[in-house]
C-alpha cells in the first residue's frame, strides 16, 4: 500500500488519535482518585499546620491527625449564616473560584479543630494575591473568636529569599496571640513595617526585610478575607 | 532480537548503550537537551526523578517509534513523533502526581518539558527511524542515561554545596558549620547550574580532546 | 492595567526565559553565534509565543480547564480534559510554527536560509511550550494577561540572546582554554549573565 497516498495519511491518523486518546483517557481515570487524594491530603496538612501539628510521615499519617484533631466544618454566607449542606472541603479546593464571585454571593469554609484538651479552633482560609502571584493560608482562631492562635501563609511565585519567606513557619508564628478586635472593632492583624525597638502590639506583626510589598499583602490578605466572616463571627459574639 | 544472527549485548549494541554516557554525551558533546530541565536540579530528588523520566520516555519513544517506522506516511513524521511522545510525556505526568505527589510539585511544569526535549526527537529522528526495535530501544536508553547521569551530577553539588544536604538528609556534620562553614546560597540559584554544566563541558573535553570546538 | 504592569517587567527581567528557567537552551547557544540571526529568531519566537500562548489561552478556558466545557451545556460541566494539554499545546505550536515558516520564507529568504534547521525546530521550542504551560499553571485572569506574559517572555527570550552573540562575536579574539571553547565558555557566560539579572529579584513597583 503506498504509505504517502492521502487516503493511508488519513486513516493513519484517524487511528492514532483514537488509540492515543483512549489510551490516555483511561490512565486519567485510573489514577485520578490517587491524585485527587493527594491533592486533598495536602489541604489536610496545611490545616494542621495552622493549629500548630507538623504531620510526619505519609498519607495514612495525615489522615490519621486531621481525623482526630478536625472535628467538623461549615460554611457561612455573607448574611453569617450556616448554610446547609455545604461541602467544607469542596469550596477549599476551589477558593480561587469562592472569591472570584462576588462578596455577598460568597460561601465560605471553616473548619473546627478539638485538641486533647478539648479547646475548640477556628480555622479560617484566607486567599488573596501578593506581589508577583497569588497567596493563601490559614488562620486558627480561638473558640473566643477574636485572638489567633496561628497561622500558616503558601504562595505561588514570590520572590526566593525576600517575599517567599511568608510561608516559613517563623513569620506564621508572628501571628500567635494576636487580636483581631480592638474595643468591640473589627481592626485585624496589619503587618507593619516600624521604626524603633518597642514590640509590636496586639494588633500588628513585623514585615519582612526586603519582602515588605508580599508581607503587607498578607496582612491585606487577612483583612479583606475576614470581611467575609465578619457577619457570622459578630453573631457568634452576640450569642456568648 | 535475533540472538543467532546478533547477540543482544554484542559489542555495537553496548556502545550505542554506554557511548552517550561519555564520548557522545548528549548533553556535553551534541549541546542537545539542556532546555529547561536543569531548572529541576536544585535538589537531588527531584532531578533523579526527572532523570528516570526522561529515560523512560527516551527509550520507550525510540521502542514505538522504531517498531512503526515502516507504517509512518513520511509527510506526517514529525506529527506522528510529537503525538507519540506527548503521549509517553501525560503517562509519566499522570503517574508523577498519582505516586510522587511532593516531587511532581516540585518539578511543575518541567515534566510537561520533556516532550520539547530535542535530545528525544533528536534519537527518534535520527536513529530509531531507520533502526531495529532493540537497538533503538539501547539508543534511546544510553541517551536518556547520558543526559540523566548530566542532571544528578549537576543535582549533586547543588544540594551538597547549597544546603549541606543529600537527598533531604543533612551530609555536612555540624561541627564544620561551627568551624566556619558556611553554605553556599548561591548553588541553589539557576545561574550555578549553567556554571556547573560549563565546568562538566571543560572537564569532559579537557579528556576527550577530539570533541574540542577548533 | 497595574498588574498588567507587573506580569510584563516581571517576564522579561525577573522570570527571564534563559536566566532562570533554562528554556530554549538548545537554539540559544546553537544561534546566538552571530547578531543578526539572534535578532531574526527572536522576533519569531516572540511572534510564535505571542499567538499560540494566547490561543492555548483560550484554549484551557473552553476546553481543558475542568469543567470548561460547561458552555457545551449542564451535562458536559464534569467533564475535565486538563489531562490532553500538553497534546493540545503542542500541536498548536506545531501549526503556529509551519505559518510563521511560511511567512519568512515568502518575505525574508535570506533570514530563512540563515536560520535553517532552527526554523522548524521552534515547534519544539521549550521556551513557547514553557511559556503555554507556565500561562496554565499561572492561570491568568484574562487573555490580556495571557498575551503580556507571552509577549514579555518573546522579549526576555529575545534580549537574552541578542546579548549572548554580542558577547560571542567579541568572543572569537579571546585567548580561551581549549576546551573550554565553544559550548563551555557559552554556558559560563549565561551563568554570570544570570547572576547579574538576578539584581532584578529585588524589584519592587
Amino acid at each position: 500500500m503506498n504509505r504517502n497516498s492521502n487516503t493511508y495519511i488519513v486513516v493513519y491518523a484517524t487511528a492514532m488519535v483514537v488509540i492515543v486518546a483512549l489510551a490516555l483517557s483511561f490512565a486519567s481515570l485510573a489514577l485520578r482518585d490517587r491524585q485527587q487524594a493527594n491533592i486533598e491530603n495536602e489541604m489536610k496538612r496545611a490545616i494542621l499546620r495552622s493549629i500548630g501539628i507538623e504531620a510526619q510521615g505519609g498519607m495514612a499519617a495525615v489522615d490519621a491527625l486531621y481525623a482526630r484533631y478536625i472535628v467538623g466544618s461549615f460554611a457561612v454566607d455573607a448574611r453569617g449564616e450556616v448554610v446547609e449542606g455545604a461541602n467544607a472541603f469542596e469550596l477549599l479546593a476551589n477558593l480561587r473560584a469562592v472569591y472570584a464571585l462576588p462578596p455577598d454571593e460568597r460561601e465560605l469554609p471553616v473548619f473546627v479543630s478539638r485538641d486533647g484538651q478539648g479547646v475548640e479552633r477556628y480555622i479560617i482560609p484566607l486567599w488573596g494575591s501578593g506581589l508577583w502571584g497569588p497567596i493563601w493560608g490559614y488562620l486558627a482562631l480561638e473558640s473566643d473568636w477574636k485572638t489567633v492562635s496561628g497561622a500558616v501563609f503558601y504562595h505561588q511565585g514570590e520572590t526566593p529569599g525576600l517575599g517567599a519567606e511568608i510561608a516559613e513557619s517563623w513569620f506564621g508564628d508572628r501571628f500567635a496571640g494576636k487580636t483581631i478586635f480592638r474595643d468591640g472593632q473589627f481592626v485585624s492583624v496589619s503587618v507593619e513595617k516600624r521604626r524603633g525597638t518597642e514590640p509590636p502590639g496586639p494588633h500588628s506583626v513585623d514585615a519582612i526585610t526586603g519582602g515588605t510589598i508580599t508581607a503587607f499583602a498578607v496582612g491585606r490578605m487577612i483583612r479583606e478575607s475576614l470581611q467575609g466572616y465578619l457577619p457570622f463571627i459578630q453573631l457568634q459574639k452576640e450569642n456568648e | 532480537m535475533n540472538r543467532e544472527r546478533e547477540p543482544i549485548f554484542s559489542a555495537k549494541n553496548m556502545r550505542l548503550l554506554l557511548g552517550p554516557l561519555n564520548r557522545d554525551n548528549p548533553v556535553a558533546v551534541q549541546i542537545l537537551g539542556i532546555c529547561s530541565v536543569l531548572a529541576v536540579t536544585a535538589k537531588l530528588r527531584p532531578a533523579f526523578v526527572m532523570a528516570v523520566s526522561v529515560v523512560a520516555v527516551a527509550a520507550l519513544a525510540s521502542l514505538i517509534m522504531s517498531a512503526l517506522r515502516k507504517t509512518i506516511p513520511s509527510r506526517i513524521r514529525i506529527i506522528v513523533q510529537l503525538v507519540v511522545i506527548a503521549f509517553l510525556v501525560i503517562i509519566v505526568d499522570q503517574i508523577l502526581k498519582a505516586y510522587v505527589y511532593e516531587v511532581s510539585k516540585q518539578l511543575s511544569v518541567f515534566v510537561g518539558l520533556i516532550i520539547t526535549n530535542c535530545i528525544i526527537m533528536g534519537r527518534v529522528e535520527a536513529f530509531a527511524l531507520g533502526n531495529k526495535p532493540w537497538p533503538s530501544l539501547l539508543d534511546g536508553l544510553g541517551n536518556g542515561l547520558g543526559y540523566g547521569v548530566i542532571l544528578i551530577v549537576v543535582g549533586f553539588f547543588r544540594e551538597l554545596l547549597g544546603a549541606g544536604e543529600l537527598w533531604g538528609r543533612q551530609v555536612i556534620p555540624d561541627s564544620f558549620y561551627e568551624a566556619g562553614y558556611m553554605n553556599n546560597g548561591l548553588m541553589l540559584l539557576p545561574p550555578m547550574a549553567l556554571i556547573i554544566v560549563g565546568v562538566i563541558i571543560w572537564i569532559q573535553r579537557s579528556f576527550n580532546k577530539d570533541v574540542v570546538d577548533k | 492595567m497595574e498588574n498588567i504592569f507587573n506580569i510584563f517587567i516581571k517576564s522579561i527581567f525577573v522570570d527571564n526565559m534563559v536566566f532562570a528557567y533554562f528554556f530554549g537552551m538548545c537554539s540559544y547557544i546553537a544561534v546566538s553565534k552571530s547578531v543578526k540571526t539572534a535578532m531574526g529568531l527572536g522576533v519569531t519566537v516572540t511572534f510564535v509565543m505571542v499567538t499560540t500562548v494566547s490561543l492555548n489561552w483560550l484554549l484551557t478556558r473552553y476546553l481543558l480547564n475542568p469543567g470548561a466545557l460547561a458552555w457545551m451545556g449542564g451535562e458536559f460541566a464534569a467533564v475535565d480534559l486538563s489531562f490532553l494539554s500538553f497534546i493540545v499545546f503542542i500541536a498548536v505550536m506545531a501549526s503556529f510554527v509551519q505559518i510563521a515558516e511560511m511567512a519568512v520564507e515568502k518575505f525574508s529568504p535570506a533570514l530563512y536560509n540563515s536560520l535553517g534547521i532552527f526554523l522548524p525546530l521552534i515547534a519544539v521550542h521549550c521556551a513557547i511550550m514553557g511559556g503555554s504551560l507556565f500561562m496554565q499553571e499561572r492561570a491568568y485572569e484574562n487573555i490580556g494577561e495571557a498575551a503580556t506574559f507571552a509577549f514579555g517572555s518573546g522579549i526576555g527570550w529575545w534580549l537574552a540572546i541578542i546579548m549572548m552573540a554580542a558577547i560571542r562575536e567579541k568572543l572569537k579574539y579571546s585567548n580561551i582554554p581549549r576546551p573550554l571553547r565553544g559550548a563551555g565558555i557559552t554556558f559560563i557566560i549565561t551563568g554570570l549573565a544570570g547572576m547579574a539579572f538576578m539584581s532584578f529579584l529585588g524589584i519592587q513597583m
